[in-house]
This record gives structure tokens, sequence and C-alpha cells, in this order.
């Protein structure tokens, strides 16, 4: 659990803030990240490396205000295929806050090809979320993913 | 005369603010009428029973629950000052370290206690009976006070109670975390009889709770004002300038509404917002270390106590080891806040006066990383904010001869 916590950190660094020297900054209270102005709220997008199209969905609309809801993720390859059995870690939280997700949700396949379910997911408050997904497909590809939200 | 008419509608008409379409939709997410029945408790097969509720009343105001016999919950949750007292932190037996919370917002919340280290009402009810700062009692007692003057009442809800007899089996004072006697007593009690004490010890909390959620919450002079700007027919409150200006910079410049969002004014969750350490307590690591307690409570939602048969999803996906749960400590409610000083988690602030100077200020926090930036209020629009927070006091409940 601390090593899954370590990596996610990271690579929201990574994703949001661009670099493990920012980390720092901001582990030691000194900056957040503004929103940018052109954020892309698309939910269905490839991933940074284009290795995969992942679409994810809330099970409840609107989006809902600190209740513990569902997602469910939809993951093809460059050709369109779906993927199945990959494994999915999630992690997010508020760039302009400097804290993370207020659960730990966690992703398992669903039934059908390519589909996942998400739960856990919660939004504690208002405002510009990140959602970062870390995707290994079975055959050994991987690639990752940010999402933006603004609730 | 129309021209003094003509005034007094231009000054009605300046002093009305004119709200943008997302003003208006986190205006109406900050309005009791947003505020739902409280979330059913699956954990808590009593939480909606009435003769539980009643049990609870009686248990809640009960001095004979402590090691004294003074000390109640009422002790500190008083109901005449919002189930609160007006103390830095909360006096029972001791001193204890935190700040006295009200009760009928956490009723909607899913972890309770300044840290969360606990994830229902019951076991929250459990955890200062054998704080011995609070109440120094143990769990045996409990049982016995339970035995000697609830059995009727208890046992038509939750069935036999133990036959507590024999010393030997059931000590007078035993409790697992209590003083090195009560402890030891404790360990020398067989696993089986363990059992039997904590079902009645859970069952005492599950009553509390169920009095504990028929607390309502009272609405308003903003909720008033809020009616009107909603349309309601009926004569409904105004708020001065201030009060408008201070409501304008919660739900703008002051970002308040960030974290104090929804009816109850909290989003129920824990922000490290860099509040002092109170110079006369231990360390305090607040959600890091209550996240942990709450996992490893026996009592937790998914213990062999609690009635829930599935679900538990906020204990499931609860955030553990994560360093922004350093001195991260619940986002209170902020209805009433006017009429319950002291502020924070120890009651570092007397007045929202300094809690407004504190978030304008922003200073770096003593252990772990604040969230919060410097708003650099002027004193003008830091007493505006105040001014807008007195309006959030609860009004008194209707008399019953109208």
């Amino acid at each position: 659990m601390p090593q899954f916590a370590r990596i996610n950190r990271r690579s929201l660094a990574y994703r949001v803030l661009g670099g493990v020297a920012l980390l720092a900054v901001v582990l030691a209270g000194g900056v957040a990240a503004a929103k940018p102005r052109d954020l892309n709220i698309s939910l269905d997008r490839p991933s940074d490396r284009g290795v995969f199209r992942v679409r994810i969905q809330s099970q409840v609309a609107p989006i809902p205000l600190s209740r513990v809801h569902p997602w469910t993720v939809h993951l093809t390859d460059q050709a369109g295929l779906p993927v199945s059995g990959a494994v999915i870690a999630i992690d997010g939280g508020m760039p302009e806050h400097h804290h993370g997700l207020p659960t730990a949700p966690r992703a398992a396949s669903a039934a059908t090809p390519g589909d996942y379910l998400i739960s856990g997911m919660k939004f504690s408050m208002t405002g510009w979320w990140v959602l970062n997904l870390s995707i290994k497909a079975p055959d050994g590809r991987t690639d990752r993913i940010t999402f933006n939200m603004v609730l | 005369m129309g021209a003094t008419l003509a005034t007094a509608l231009a000054l009605v008409a300046a002093a009305e603010p004119t709200w943008s379409a997302a003003d208006l939709k986190t205006l109406r997410g900050l309005w009791i009428g947003a505020l739902k029945p409280p979330p059913p408790d699956p954990s808590n097969k009593v939480a909606d029973n009435a003769k539980a509720a009643d049990l609870g009343r009686a248990l809640f105001s009960d001095t004979g629950l402590s090691a004294n016999g003074q000390v109640s919950c009422a002790s500190c949750h008083q109901p005449g000052h919002a189930f609160t007292d007006a103390l830095p932190t909360g006096h029972g037996v001791g001193t204890g370290n935190r700040r006295t919370m009200p009760i009928a917002p956490a009723v909607y919340s899913p972890w309770q206690f300044w840290d969360g280290r606990a994830d229902s009402l019951w076991a929250q009810a459990l955890g200062p009976v054998e704080n011995p700062a609070e109440h120094g009692f143990s769990r045996t007692e409990v049982a016995r006070v339970l035995a000697a003057r609830y059995s009727d009442a208890y046992e038509r809800l939750f069935g036999p109670l133990p036959d507590l007899a024999d010393r030997n089996r059931f000590p007078l004072r035993a409790a697992p975390g209590g003083d090195p006697a009560a402890k030891a007593a404790w360990e020398g009690m067989s696993d089986a009889d363990q059992i039997l004490i904590n079902r009645v010890y859970a069952n005492f909390g599950k009553a509390v709770a169920a009095y504990e959620r028929t607390l309502k919450i009272r609405p308003s002079r903003f909720d008033a004002y809020l009616a009107g700007v909603f349309g309601a027919p009926d004569p409904h409150a105004r708020l001065s300038p201030d009060e408008l200006a201070g409501l304008r910079l919660f739900i703008g410049k002051g970002q308040c509404a960030n974290c104090h969002n929804g009816p109850l004014l909290s989003n129920h969750g824990f922000a490290n917002t860099g509040v002092p350490a109170h110079p006369d307590l231990p360390r305090d690591l607040g959600r890091a270390a209550g996240v942990r307690a709450a996992v490893a409570d026996p009592f937790n939602c998914k213990g062999v106590y609690s009635d829930a048969p599935a679900g538990c999803e906020e204990l499931e996906f609860a955030v553990i080891d994560n360093p922004g749960q350093v001195r991260a400590y619940k986002v209170p409610s902020l209805r009433g806040v006017g009429q319950r000083a002291p502020y924070m988690h120890a009651g570092q602030f007397s007045s929202l006066e300094q809690v407004v100077d504190h978030y304008s200020r922003a200073p770096r926090a003593p252990d772990g990383a604040s969230e919060i930036k410097p708003l650099r209020l002027s004193a003008d629009e830091r007493r505006q904010i105040v001014a807008f927070l007195r309006t959030l006091d609860e009004q008194p409940a209707p008399s019953p001869h109208g």
C-alpha cells in the first residue's frame, strides 16, 4: 500500500506539474498548480503515448459530491479492439489544493470485453480534480492518462 | 413623497445583490432546503428505532456511566449549548485533548471525531466512555448499569443481557484500553465473555446513536434569506450589506465554500489548514493516525459487532498512509458556528475574527503541509466574512405555544 501511494503520487506530479523537483516544492507546502485555461476535460481520450484509448464515466449523474459511487472504464487499443485483463491503478486529487482523492478507489475487470468497474470514487468538494490511471495490459503494454474534471 | 419613495426603492435595489448563475448554484447547495434526511446506517439495526432513541436519550444524560458519577455525554455535549461546551478542550473526569464537537451535523458524516477515528455514530459513542479524561468508565461497568437500570428497554431491543453475577467471569471494572488493573481484568476474561460484553457495549453505542440521529439542524437567518432568493412567497430575511459582502467572499475570494459546502457547510472531509499546535498537548497527527485507528477498531462497520451485511464503502476505500493526512482534521459544519467559540480541534482560537485572520494569513503548518494559501483579506473583508458567519446562527426552536 505505501509503495502504491508513492508510485501514484509521483505520477500525479509528473503529469500535472511536470517534474519531481516540483513535487518536492509541493510537499513542502510552497506551490499549488493553477488550473490551465485550456484544460482538456474530455473523458474519452487516447492515453499519453497513444497506446490505449480510455473512456471513463460516472455511474451516477450528475457526479455526486461527498458520496462514494462507482465509475466505469472502457479500454481499447490503437486498432479499437477492447483490452481485457489489464491492471489499472488509480490516483488523483486537486492540484490547486495539495491534496489527493478522499478515498482510495480500485478498478476491477467487468464481465464484458474492455470494461472495468472503478469502486470507491468520491469527490469532497467543487473545483478542478485530476484522475490518473496507470494501465498495464496483459501483453505488457503500459501507458498512463490523466483526466480532468471540474465539479 | 414620490421622491422619497423613489429614493427608498433605489436604496432597496442597491442593497439587493445580483447573483450569477454559478453563484446561485453554489447558494442552492448551501441552503438548508438541500438537506436530505440523514443517510441510513446499515451497521446499526436500531439506528432509526424510536424505542432505541428513547433509551439512548436516557443514557446520554446518565452520569452513572462515569468513574466519579458526575459525567455524562451531556456534560460536554450540552443540549442547551448546541451540544457543545464553551471550552477549548472537553472536561470530563479530566481534561481532554480535543474541542467538543456538535452532534446534529455528525449524523451526516461518514467519519466521527476530529480525526475520523470512528466510522459510525455508535462506534464514536464508545470512545469517550472509556477515555480516562472523559467518562473514565469501563465496558463491564456499562453492562452492569444497563442490567441494573435499563434491562427492560435494553432486552426489548437487543435480547437478553448476559448474567453478570459471576464476578470472576465478569470483573466489575474491565476494559482493554483502561488503567492497568482494568486492562489486566479484561485480559483475564475468556474470549467468549469478552465478546458478550463487547456486544452489550456496542448495543449501548447503537442506542445512543439512535438518539443522536433524532437531533435536528435548525434553520438560520441565512436560510431565510436564501428562501427569498429562490422565490419563496413568504416574508423572508434580509442580510445587511456587510453580511452580503461576506457571503460573496465566502463563496468567492475567501474560498471558504471549497470545503465548507453543502447544506451543512462541510464536505465531511479532512484538511490540514496549518492550525497551530496546542502548546500543552502532545504531538497530534490528526487524520493520519485517526484512519489507522478506524481501520483497526473492532467496532467498525466491517467488524463482528456491526449489523451491516456488506457495503462499508468509506472504510473499504479509506485512504491510508498519505502524507496529506498529517495534521488534517475534520472540516466542521459551520451551522451555528458563531454560537460555539472557541474554535479548531483544540480550541486554539477564541473568536471567529481569529479564525478568519488565520485563513487570511495561511501560516505554515506545524507538521505536515497546509492546503491553504494566503488570501490577504483586508480588515473590512475579514469583518464582512465574520458578519456573514453570524447569519448561520441556529434560530431558536419554536415554542410549543406557538
